[in-house]
């Protein structure tokens, strides 16, 4: 019996072995994204955008006849985890390119590791604005930076709102502390004071004594940068206090996905926020793909998914233009990048001192009855946006 | 003082006693732990976590209200807690270890365990308990047409503090009048006089661990309307409830609640007064002035007084 178990394990560990021989069709892309953690949902939407995007492309005969096969590593959207995990794709694995990570303290991390082994890596939904500033050969970003996260933001404001004053919360991250940064500038350049700007630690249970002091400030915008659980309970707790504002409106992330107007229920309303894509946009392939992921996981991706869904056809792209597929052939097939994907026009340019940085238009979400509307630019608008807001007290 | 700035340090100081309140509910379980068996509980925040995931699964599966579940987390905990007791520590506590205090690493392993159990169960997904109330509110200008100033004061928030008043109150009435609360207050005191004294000492540590869990799993139930639940939620939780016993003087309940609400109070006036970016450095500003002035506990300062020394 035990002869017998060890013959099985053996023809088992050959036929494992000899597996790579047949694996010369296809090409093995595995992506670190946080699927533990705080993190995790945002990992998990990509990682199912990933996987459509990876069933589409091989249904269609693969990248040069070779299938795309997809695995993933979970860092727990910890920097120190992915930085492990992309040293090893590129020295054991020889992974000639690396696509992935969201939070943009992991991205930094694996950027640096990239670079120093000259393996190109494409960022899909990192946005602190340092990682291509530094003059990376081999690092590329498709989704826009955070200085021009709210630039429709800021347009609405100025055409519609015309507030004089506003407060800024965010949360004590990379992305929360750029996203500030960004907006105090652009607000200073429109002519809005800011009259508070303040961080909070993510995952704080109680708002209220921050809020009672914005609130004492009286400003006409309140400006949040945050993750989704503190989104709705920032929201929530404004709702609480009759904080009153003409409008609310939110830096992305964690505003513009779906749960925050699951979690935080009437108290979203009329909520506006930045986002980079949304579903209602007429990019080619835009609408299949979320509609596509609507059918499997009863609700719309959010621009995270829809990100990670394009970079795997950016990819696709390089890896066909590409002379050979080394690490240096895909950069410079990278680099000449021109393509439309169902996220936008696909381009990576060196100006306003970034490098490989894909520039694309942003929009402005707003919450009408319980629904994500498109209202900015208007030209894009699913719906008449909805100001002026009325206060807490009339929407009882 | 002008009249927003006098509503900005009143709607503080609230919020601060009612987040203090459901703090020293947290923290009363660990200092109870503490006191009667001389070991810090390290899984105490991950307690807290299955008496949330219990109060979730009520929720969603069979729409019964996270406050009405805490008649089920509690007596849930409490077995759990038992059993850890029983089956996991008092083993560790009889063995001589090169470490002396393993079974605080044990505690510590127990903690992983139990997040890693949820964590494969629910994923890690956030949770919530969207309950209808969620954002109702008592308001002055309301009640007090003409005031000058406007305060708030959460529908959901009160119940839960009304709540952790009314558990701690049952818990006192339990220590101070009833047999077995005599002895776990004896055993506390002194393990061998109590032994001398024909009490089951071995049955109080179980019944105590039970107890310290049954309370932090209530605080669980009623944090959930107002918060949000992912498995590694525990750690912080954990922080907290030590923080508190260490400044209420390990192993007093009376200290525990003067620290939780001291805690929240003063969490909440720095978040307004020096940011709320400082709020975790005046936990820990506290945390170092207790041991450095009050190393004995806040308590201490009244008994000292009271025995002339």
């Amino acid at each position: 019996m035990k002869r017998l178990s060890i013959i099985v394990l053996a023809i088992c560990l050959t036929a494992f072995s000899g597996s790579p021989l047949f694996a010369a069709d296809t090409f093995d892309l595995a992506i670190p994204l946080p699927l533990t953690g705080k993190q995790a949902k945002f990992g998990e939407m990509m990682k199912r955008s990933y996987e459509i995007a990876a069933e589409e492309i091989n249904a269609k005969g693969g990248i040069k006849k070779k299938k795309l096969h997809l695995s993933f590593e979970d860092s727990g959207a910890k920097p120190e985890t992915a930085r492990a995990i992309v040293e090893k794709l590129i020295d054991t694995k020889k992974q000639p390119i690396i696509v992935g990570e969201y939070t943009s303290a992991c991205a930094k991390a694996v950027a640096a590791v990239a670079e120093e082994r000259k393996t190109p890596y494409l960022i899909v939904a990192s946005a602190d604005d340092d990682i291509t500033q530094k003059n990376y050969k081999y690092v590329f970003r498709q989704n826009p930076v955070n200085a021009h996260y709210s630039d429709a933001v800021i347009d609405f404001l100025a055409k519609v709102v015309k507030p004089k004053t506003m407060v800024i919360l965010y949360e004590s991250s990379a992305f929360g502390t750029s996203g500030a940064e960004a907006m105090a500038k652009d607000a200073a350049k429109a002519g809005i004071k800011v009259l508070l700007k303040e961080k909070y630690e993510a995952g704080s249970v109680d708002f209220k004594p921050l809020l009672s002091k914005v609130k004492a400030t009286q400003a006409d915008v309140v400006y949040m940068v945050s993750y989704v659980m503190d989104a709705s309970l920032l929201m929530k707790q404004i709702k609480e206090l009759r904080l009153e504002a003409k409008l609310f409106a939110g830096g992305a992330a964690g505003f513009a996905i779906p749960e925050f107007i699951d979690n935080a229920k009437d108290a979203a309303e009329n909520v506006i926020t930045a986002t980079l894509w949304t579903s209602q946009l007429k990019y080619p392939g835009a609408k299949e793909y979320s509609e596509k992921y609507k059918a499997k996981y009863k609700d719309y991706p959010s621009y995270h998914g829809a990100s990670a869904y394009s970079a795997l056809y950016v990819v696709k792209d390089a890896l066909e233009r590409a002379k050979d597929w080394t690490q240096e052939g895909i950069r410079a097939a990278l680099k000449a990048s021109n393509t439309m994907t169902a996220f936008g026009p696909v381009k990576f340019e060196d100006k306003e001192g970034y490098q490989n940085q894909n520039f694309t238009d942003t929009f402005v979400l707003q919450v009408i009855k319980g629904e994500h509307e498109t209202i900015w630019p208007e030209k894009y608008a699913s719906k008449k946006y909805v100001y002026p807001v009325p206060t807490w007290r009339e929407r009882r | 003082m002008t009249a927003p700035q006098v509503e900005v340090l009143l709607q503080t100081i609230l919020s601060g006693l009612l987040l203090g309140g459901l703090y020293a509910l947290i923290g009363i379980g660990m200092t109870l732990i503490m006191g009667v068996m001389k070991i810090i509980n390290l899984a105490h925040g991950e307690l807290m976590m299955v008496g949330m995931y219990i109060a979730y699964v009520l929720f969603s599966v069979f729409h019964i209200d996270p406050y009405l579940s805490i008649f089920i987390a509690a007596p849930a905990l409490f077995l759990l807690g038992i059993l850890l007791q029983k089956y996991l520590i008092n083993p560790v506590l009889k063995v001589d270890a090169i470490i002396p205090e393993n079974q605080v690493i044990l505690t510590v392993g127990i903690g992983m365990v139990l997040s890693n159990i949820a964590t494969i169960i629910f994923s890690s997904d956030y949770k919530t308990t969207p309950v209808d109330y969620a954002t109702k509110a008592w308001y002055l200008s309301d009640i007090w047409k003409a005031s000058p100033i406007e305060l708030s004061l959460s529908l959901p928030w009160s119940v839960s503090f009304s709540f952790a008043l009314m558990i701690t109150g049952a818990l006192w009435f339990f220590l101070t009048k009833t047999d077995m609360g005599k002895s776990i207050r004896a055993t506390a005191q002194d393990k061998d006089a109590a032994l001398l004294m024909g009490v089951n000492v071995e049955r109080m540590r179980v019944v105590t661990f039970g107890l310290g869990s049954a309370l932090v799993g209530s605080a669980g139930c009623l944090f959930i309307p107002i918060y949000y639940l992912y498995p590694d939620l525990g750690g912080q939780f954990t922080l907290t409830a030590f923080v508190i016993t260490i400044l209420g003087g390990l192993g007093s309940t009376v200290g525990a609640i003067v620290g939780g609400l001291i805690l929240g109070v003063f969490e909440s006036l720095t978040s307004t007064y020096a940011g709320m970016g400082w709020a975790p450095v005046g936990r820990f500003v506290i945390f170092l002035a207790a041991l450095i002035f009050v190393p004995q506990g806040i308590m201490s300062l009244f008994t000292r007084k009271r025995f002339g020394k």
